[in-house]
């Protein structure tokens, strides 16, 4: 498109205070990341090590080569192997299945031969996403259908689910820390108290809740990775804090995409006949896949991202199973001193986080609805 | 795809200018003490007190500005808890934003030193414009000056100390038919669980009752091995030795204790303190700031039973009690100011100075001739006094570069020991892992 | 619109002007439906709707309720974990108003968060425009790269971003350092504040456009004059998250902030948090003021808000 001089020039001078702050306070850092990992940083620059931070963290540079290909070779074949021949579809099934697994094994050198606290972290963050989005959004979906569905009460409901997240942080934060301590009569155990459940440790417990549902059971032997293989109950604790702060954010914009379909459309279906579970599916689901998209987008990126609430409510007896990766970046800061190592892990971290948000867009971003 | 490359390269431009920015201060050419003048000098002073305790020391603030012949004005700025102060240096240490004065753990200040943040306050203890005099010099305790005496410079300076003592709940003891505070840690564990099977008559939980609650802390770690006659470090300060016997025999009896269900493992902030002032713990093992506030609590709030402190059970006839504080450090800014900060810190630390502190704060002075000034203190609360008598007797944590780590390996361990993991294996671990941190340094 | 009279769902208050007020009939199954039938379905979605609202509600507030409660505890009452308070201790709010001197930060808080508020809108408003309406090249790289920046960690960006500020505060005439340009100006444009805008932008009708052309309007006076007027409410709604983003800030705040002039009102809690430590009562009705000033402000402005979501349009 051919845009005169004059109008690019508007452009770019528009776009100039916004870029600067954010070229300054957003890009810079990733900048200046990059170049402390590269030095032996203590709180004073040291000599110049290249890549070794990354070594330590990510291990063997083979395994990183091997899965990086992989990964890049699996795109390739995505994007260049089309075709509607049985022949092509099977050589890309094929292809992209041996990439995958070149992938999978280079992961699984990178992950035993770098550093382990680092994939202990990882392994936490992905327990802390896993559980904490899905459920997120399905309650924040249910909410925001049930209230859009209300008659009256509206605007008291919006506002006592928007509570958890306009709420300091702090103050929310060692609230919860209170009640859910494993004293006896903290609130948690009180209430827990009153549907049966015993005093828990909640917070302060470190092994799984598997395994804690298993003792329940009277099961008291079983296999070690039972317990490193499932969330531990502080980091259920801390997840549900999370639920609870961000589904009333959740429900908000949801409604508002719910308050956006246009109500003739429901008419229509109703005329013609449908069911009420038919034209959530047709109607419903699509026109507010945009919105659901862009919560699930935001809640990754924030669920990998999270920091602030999850140090409040670290406790010793948790040990380390709620340490997430910008935890274990922050003790690298403040407790070991080792500000080079941290800036290599927050590089790391902003890959993974780039990385994922890109499959979303991809795996996702196409099942997403733009009509209109 | 220009874009791309034009980003790059900015990316690459602000990386260099980075490398261009200065780091820390260059080391600082000697100086000629006696001819700086600080007159006029403006000290900033970082502090973590509060309340009543911040009162005081803003108010002595105020009179030094006042009085001092120099016209040196301190501005005292409360800047968070230690854990925050440390925070806030580390990242100031590095855009050269550094304070005058601030208030550091030793280990704290170790680091501070690595990045030659802090100036040595031996030529300033010993000038003889400025310095302290022969007399003065020996009324400081020693053992306090030594601790700050780390690596051949004096990197920071004592204005007060606390120890880590035990409160017991006197009414509740005499219930249980003991007379005196236990004096070896068998008999604490006869009371503990005596406590477990008989709660505290005014207590209005009766079904909590446990004789002590242990917090996972290195500092109380520290405490139960100081008084079994061990240490967390051998002597030269070169290598931890958790796997020694001392260390193995606190950890034993906590492991007991717990499983018993005599004693209870710390799950919120102060949580012991709380359990004592409502009678639902018969021991409370805290350091001495904190005898304000169990005695607010246990008068005010109802229960108002009688309650003591003493020096932890020991293993020898001599006591070692933990003692421990937050010193104050000089940072690398100009020579006027530094000069200024250490005035300040001189006169803070002089006697009558001291003893006003002291009525404030309830810390401990670094000072022996202090004591004199504070005849009606002691008078007026005894437990003090009992308290100021084992100073003498203290020993402190390490104070190397890397302990802040080490805490948080202690903590986890002993969690794990609390919850019956196996001792043997755990602290030969923690061992390894904390000399690991040594070797990072 | 088919508006409902169901006696189940109707409460007497009639329906709310917010929002479609009307709820679709329930068209499953034929005419044949007797009108009881239809009448008791629709009495059993109204109990299932409120009755899963209400449980949401409660998990939603009783927290709050338990903070409430606190904070009008006497201090003993929280050492003994007891659950509602035998009597409202005022006090409690008295003594930290006075020992946190909250009034001061309030008054900080609002004028960061007004600062922060005006420049994020303008200066996202200003860059979204030509993301959404204009053609260059390398427009969609530029506004990924701005996505990126959503996605950089906090621990990454603290010290890099202490440094530039202590840079610009021994370079710049002006205090940059405990005073609010450090403060405010780093969050002066927000990836997600532009985003929204641009989605909105996009979503304005061409001919307005063309129309102002022929006027002989240029870009600025098309933005500011017949642009900002329509962007109403997403403006809002930008500023509004942009408003709780600065009121709840906290890490940042505390590492650029050492004395008290500008410190804003989560930092002082958190000290105050930190200072009440044994004394939970203090705590919580610390807490509490904290939060109100933000709660009202989203009482009063939320049908505006939602409004503004909605309009921003999720859509691409």
């Amino acid at each position: 498109m051919n845009t005169s001089l004059k109008d690019r020039v508007t452009a770019w001078a528009f776009m100039a205070p916004a870029l600067l702050v954010l070229g300054v306070f957003g890009l810079f850092p990733i900048g200046y990341a990059f170049f402390v990992s590269l030095h032996h940083w203590r709180v004073k620059r040291g000599p110049f090590v290249g890549f070794e931070h990354y070594h330590r963290a990510l291990g063997d540079p083979l395994y990183i080569a091997l899965f990086v290909l992989s990964l890049g070779l699996f795109c390739a074949v995505r994007y260049w192997v089309k075709g509607k021949s049985l022949w092509l579809r099977v050589t890309r099934i094929g292809l992209e299945v041996a990439t995958l697994f070149a992938a999978g094994a280079g992961l699984l050198g990178v992950i035993g031969s770098g550093d382990s606290r680092l994939f202990d972290a990882f392994k936490v963050t992905a327990f802390y996403a896993v559980c904490a989005i899905p459920a997120e959004v399905a309650i924040s979906m249910i909410l925001a259908y049930l209230l859009f569905k209300a008659l009256s009460g509206k605007g008291f409901f919006r506002v006592l689910f928007f509570l958890p997240y306009v709420t300091p942080m702090i103050a929310t934060a060692v609230a919860f820390r209170i009640i859910f301590s494993p004293h006896p009569s903290s609130l948690a155990n009180q209430i827990g108290g009153v549907f049966g459940l015993g005093s828990q440790g909640w917070l302060f417990e470190s092994r799984s809740v598997v395994s804690l549902v298993l003792q329940a059971f009277d099961i008291t032997q079983y296999p070690a990775w039972i317990d490193a293989a499932f969330p531990s109950m502080a980091l259920v604790s801390v997840v549900l804090y999370n639920i609870w702060v961000y589904v009333g954010y959740d429900t908000v914009i949801l409604l508002a995409g719910f308050s956006a379909i246009p109500p003739h459309y429901y008419e229509a279906a109703a005329i013609d006949g449908a069911t009420a579970a038919q034209s959530f599916r047709h109607i419903t689901l699509p026109l507010i896949s945009p919105a659901l998209f862009f919560i699930s987008l935001i809640a990754v990126i924030g669920t990998f991202k999270a920091f602030n609430h999850i140090y409040i409510m670290r406790t010793p007896g948790a040990r380390d199973s709620v340490d997430v990766v910008s935890v274990a970046i922050f003790d690298q800061i403040y407790l070991f001193h080792n500000l080079a190592y941290a800036a290599a892990l927050s590089l790391i971290l902003f890959a993974v986080i780039l990385g994922l948000t890109f499959v979303q867009n991809r795996v996702l971003g196409r099942k997403v609805f733009y009509g209109d | 795809m220009v874009l791309l490359r034009c980003f790059l390269g900015c990316c690459a431009l602000l990386q260099g200018l980075a490398g261009c920015a200065p780091e820390t201060v260059e080391v600082v050419p000697e100086i000629d003490l006696e001819a700086v003048d600080p007159s006029g000098a403006e000290v900033v002073f970082w502090y973590q007190h509060t309340t009543t305790r911040e009162e005081a020391l803003l108010g002595m603030i105020d009179e030094f500005n006042r009085t001092n012949p120099h016209q040196i004005t301190v501005r005292g700025e409360f800047s968070g808890k230690y854990s925050s102060i440390y925070n806030k240096m580390m990242v100031s240490l590095q855009a050269g934003t550094l304070p005058d004065l601030l208030v550091a753990y030793q280990n704290q200040a170790v680091v501070y030193h690595l990045a030659d943040g802090l100036v040595d306050l031996a030529p300033y203890m010993s000038s003889a414009r400025w310095g302290l005099s022969a007399q003065a010099r020996a009324d400081y305790i020693k053992a306090f000056l030594d601790q700050d005496f780390i690596d051949g410079a004096q990197i920071c300076f004592p204005p007060n100390r606390s120890v880590e003592i035990l409160y017991y709940n006197m009414d509740w003891l005499e219930e249980l038919g003991h007379d005196r505070p236990p004096r070896t840690w068998d008999e604490f564990a006869q009371m503990c669980r005596a406590a477990r099977d008989q709660p505290f008559s005014l207590s209005r939980n009766p079904e909590y009752s446990q004789g002590f609650i242990f917090e996972a802390d290195a500092s109380r770690l520290a405490t139960m091995v100081f008084s079994r006659g061990g240490d967390l470090m051998d002597p030269e300060g070169t290598a931890y030795t958790f796997a020694a016997g001392q260390v193995r025999e606190a950890m034993v009896l906590m492991q007991q204790l717990t499983s018993e269900g005599a004693a209870g493992l710390l799950s919120e902030p102060y949580g012991d303190q709380k359990a004592f002032a409502v009678g639902q713990v018969l021991f409370a093992m805290r350091s001495s700031s904190g005898m304000p506030f169990v005695n607010s609590a246990v008068n005010e709030d109802g229960i108002g039973f009688r309650w003591n402190v003493a020096a932890p059970p020991q293993s020898g006839d001599r006591p070692v009690v933990n003692v421990y504080g937050a010193s104050v450090s000089v940072c690398r800014t100009t020579p006027q100011r530094q000069l200024a900060a250490w005035l300040f810190i001189k006169w803070f630390t002089e006697p009558e100075q001291q003893a006003r502190w002291v009525r404030a704060s309830n810390y401990f002075p670094a000072r022996r001739s202090t004591a004199r000034e504070l005849d009606s203190y002691f008078a007026e609360n005894p437990r003090y006094r009992i308290v100021y008598d084992l100073l003498d007797y203290g020993k402190s944590e390490p104070s190397v570069p890397g302990y802040q780590a080490v805490r948080r390996l202690i903590e986890e361990a002993m969690v794990e020991v609390a919850q019956g993991g196996d001792i043997d294996g755990i602290l030969p671990r923690l061992e390894r892992e904390a000399n690991a941190t040594l070797e990072e340094f | 619109m088919v508006t409902d009279t169901a006696e189940g769902a109707g409460t007497g208050r009639g329906s709310r002007a917010d929002g479609p007020a009307a709820e679709t009939e329930d068209a499953r199954g034929s005419i044949a439906d007797t009108a009881a039938q239809r009448a008791a379905k629709r009495r059993l979605a109204a109990f299932l709707t409120y009755g899963g609202l209400v449980v949401a509600a409660v998990a939603a507030s009783f927290p709050f309720v338990w903070m409430l409660f606190t904070s009008f505890m006497t201090r003993g009452e929280t050492l003994r974990y007891v659950v509602v308070p035998a009597s409202v201790e005022w006090r409690n709010y008295v003594r930290a108003w006075s020992e946190a001197n909250f009034a001061l930060y309030f008054s900080n808080s609002l004028l960061i968060a007004a600062v922060q508020v005006g420049g994020t809108l303008l200066f996202s408003l200003m860059a979204a425009y030509p993301l959404a309406r204009m053609q260059f090249r390398g427009r969609e790289t530029i506004f990924l790269i701005i996505l990126a920046t959503l996605m950089v960690p906090e621990t990454a960006t603290m010290v890099p971003n202490f440094l530039t500020v202590a840079w610009l505060h021994s370079h710049s005439p002006i205090p940059w350092l405990n005073s609010w340009p450090a403060l405010t100006v780093p969050f002066m444009a927000s990836a997600f504040s532009i985003f929204l805008l641009r989605q909105f932008m996009r979503g304005l009708p061409g001919e307005l456009w063309d129309a102002a052309r022929l006027d002989g309007a240029g870009h600025v006076r098309f933005l500011f004059q017949i642009a900002l007027p329509l962007c109403r409410a997403p403006l809002l709604t930008v500023g509004m998250f942009t408003f709780i983003g600065s009121w709840n800030a906290l890490g940042w705040p505390l590492l650029v902030t050492s004395t008290q002039t500008w410190r804003p009102i989560s930092v002082a809690l958190l000290r105050f948090v930190e200072e009440a430590g044994a004394e939970t009562q203090l705590q919580m009705a610390g807490a509490v003021i904290a939060t109100l000033p933000v709660l009202l402000l989203y009482a009063l402005i939320q049908k505006e808000f939602t409004a503004g979501i909605s309009v921003s349009g999720m859509k691409g």
